[in-house]
């Protein structure tokens, strides 16, 4: 961004709140003034408000959590606690369910990437007939509603025998993860440099060893990125799993459904809480990635 | 939402392994095409699996799911027939009365307008909003800008339930809402259990995206663009809405649109959040499918979401179509 920095003479001598683009290098009359100041006014406001219902909500799931007791009007418990996370610790179906969740989202992760990776690098590296179409048929599955999509599934699941059980669950899930797992390492298998490939092929490597040392090797933070979102898909999802779901196989997300019905608030915050902590540290390993733009890229499909 | 990036799919038509072959193989006839056959079937049978997962588990319902709604009760829909409680039949010809039947039920009709409700205003605030918030972060550049980008999108870091149920325990009269109204003597009622909540928690879920896809648009627009337009005379309300705005409509049509599929979809949100009925399709569907063994209406419901998810489909291919044509012309 460039710089239009001029001696601003008015206004509190602070950072630059008013930003490059809208100085000038005037005196600013005393109306203008004003009108900058009700502008700043207005927009630590508006500011305020958006943090406060953003983050509102989890703050006061937190509290929650470790709250002994707490009556209606206070913003704050009277009393605080941290017997809800050892009630939670010492139920056998809320520590199963973590278990399964996990087990599920890793079993889903890999059968996706078996699947898909080969795909992603088909479609990253070679070009043949159908590739668009390829291409935009898989991203098309975002195109349907998901709830009518799993009622459709949940009747094809009946007609297979396959209604309330594992198999279920899994491929529910994995359906959640073929965009991912295709698009993102196609496009790291892409961008691998052919110069890189030619000088390995010139030194003598054959098309086994060029594979493993140089595109492989290349690709592999796509890939990593491709897994973690579509592990987090995984462990998250809930609608899918609900309706194709077995009564015994519930996962740590559908639990909440019934939790917050069955359970005091504080516990359901405690389990809240613990299922967010996989969510939240997965997704700060890829924050730069996501953050950086390339999401907002990628949905223009080239 | 699904997250996605080609930074370049296109690809270099070169494969790791020989590219001379390749370019020399429109000329040289028989050996090198039935190479380059080999090739393209080799790359068939490496894509195919995704593709044979998404034809067998997303095509083939979606199809029988729509006969099943005009009234084919046979075949892959046997087995949910015979676990109904009711289905209507056809004989042999394609029927609506199933679509007759659950639009002559007011609970369905007030879930289909809450369903409408519900996306357009949430399409609207989250594409208002994540304007604002874009152009905040552009045209003031300050440091709490960037910090507030980022708390925008803090609820994609939240497994969608978790977040659904703390804005429901938020909004409840024995919540923030209520203690705050309270504690200024205030009568009011809590959002939860309403249309409302729904609304509060459908934005909160679709904001991050939003926000990510809007702020690199507007990021996108040359400074030089607006300088121009300010040097002539234009204001900065002026600048923004002649220049930033055409040329970032693009990634606003794409938010307003996978927005508005997003919600139309949702389930988690109402269920946890919204009023038990009625309420909006997603929770109304599962109920009726499971709750009511009612799967054939259930599906007539999918297909009404398939079918106002098309229209909004629809703006999505126009915005594809545009920028490909705009690219064409910078280029």
């Amino acid at each position: 961004m460039t710089t239009v920095s001029a001696g601003i003479p008015s206004g509190p001598a602070t950072v630059d709140t008013d930003g490059e683009l809208a100085d000038d290098t005037r005196q600013l009359t005393p109306a203008e003034r004003r009108r900058r100041m009700l502008w700043k006014v207005l927009g630590a406001l508006a500011s305020a408000v958006l943090v406060l219902f953003i983050v509102g909500p989890l703050i006061w799931l937190a509290l929650a959590a470790f709250s002994d007791q707490w009556t209606a009007p206070r913003l704050l418990p009277q009393s605080w606690t941290l017997d809800w996370w050892k009630t939670v610790l010492d139920q056998p179906e809320l520590v199963e369910s973590f278990w399964r969740s996990l087990q599920f989202a890793l079993i889903a992760t890999a059968v996706s990437a078996a699947i898909c990776l080969p795909a992603a690098y088909a479609l990253g590296r070679t070009k043949f007939p159908g590739r668009r179409v390829v291409l935009i048929g898989l991203f098309a599955t975002n195109a349907f509603p998901k709830m009518g999509l799993y009622t459709s599934i949940a009747t094809l699941f009946y007609a297979m025998n396959l209604m309330n059980t594992g198999t279920a669950i899994v491929i529910v899930q994995l359906l959640g993860t073929i965009v991912t797992m295709v698009w993102i390492p196609a496009a790291a298998f892409a961008s691998v440099p052919p110069s890189l490939l030619e000088a390995a092929r010139d030194a003598g490597a054959g098309p086994l060893r060029t594979f493993f040392s140089i595109t492989l090797r290349q690709a592999i933070p796509g890939i990593a990125v491709a897994l973690i979102l579509a592990f987090l898909a995984c462990f998250d999802e809930a609608q899918g799993t609900y309706l194709v779901k077995p009564g015994s196989y519930s996962t740590m997300p559908t639990m909440m459904y019934t939790l917050v019905e069955n359970y005091p608030a504080q516990a359901a915050a405690v389990f809240a809480i613990a299922l967010t902590i996989p969510s939240v540290l997965l997704l700060l390993a890829v924050r730069k990635y996501i953050l950086g733009g390339h999401l907002a890229e990628g949905f223009q499909i080239k | 939402m699904t997250v996605l990036t080609s930074q370049d799919t296109s690809p270099s038509p070169a494969g790791p392994s020989g590219s001379a072959g390749d370019g020399a193989g429109g000329r040289n006839g028989a050996g090198t095409g039935a190479r380059r056959l080999r090739r393209i079937g080799f790359s068939a049978l490496m894509v195919s699996p995704p593709v044979l997962v998404v034809l067998v588990f997303v095509g083939i319902p979606v199809v029988t799911g729509i006969a099943y709604a005009l009234g084919y009760t046979g075949g892959p829909n046997e087995m949910a027939t015979m676990l109904s409680n009711s289905v209507l039949r056809n004989n042999g010809a394609p029927t609506l009365d199933v679509f007759a039947k659950i639009f002559d039920d007011p609970l369905f009709l007030k879930g289909f307008w809450i369903t409408i409700t519900v996306t357009v205003v949430t399409v609207v605030v989250v594409t208002v909003l994540a304007w604002g918030i874009a152009l905040y972060a552009r045209l003031s550049g300050s440091r709490w800008s960037r910090i507030l980008t980022g708390i925008a999108v803090v609820p994609m870091f939240i497994p969608v339930v978790i977040g659904a149920y703390a804005i429901r325990n938020f909004y409840l009269g024995s919540g923030f809402w209520g203690s705050v109204w309270q504690l200024l003597g205030v009568q009011m009622d809590p959002l939860s259990y309403h249309t409302s909540g729904v609304i509060i928690g459908q934005i909160w879920t679709s904001l991050p995206f939003a926000v990510l896809l809007i702020s690199s648009g507007v990021a996108a627009v040359p400074d030089a663009l607006i300088h121009a337009a300010r040097d002539a005379g234009a204001s900065m309300a002026r600048a923004v809405w002649s220049v930033m705005v055409p040329m970032a409509t693009v990634p606003t049509v794409i938010v307003a649109t996978f927005t508005g599929v997003g919600v139309l979809g949702s389930f988690t949100v109402p269920f946890m959040i919204g009023a038990t009925s009625p309420t909006m399709l997603g929770v109304q569907m599962v109920t009726t499918y499971n709750a009511y063994g009612l799967p054939q209406d259930a599906q007539a419901m999918a297909v009404v979401l398939f079918l106002m998810a098309i229209l909004i489909g629809w703006g999505y291919v126009w915005a594809q179509a545009r920028q490909a044509r705009s690219s064409a012309v910078m280029n």
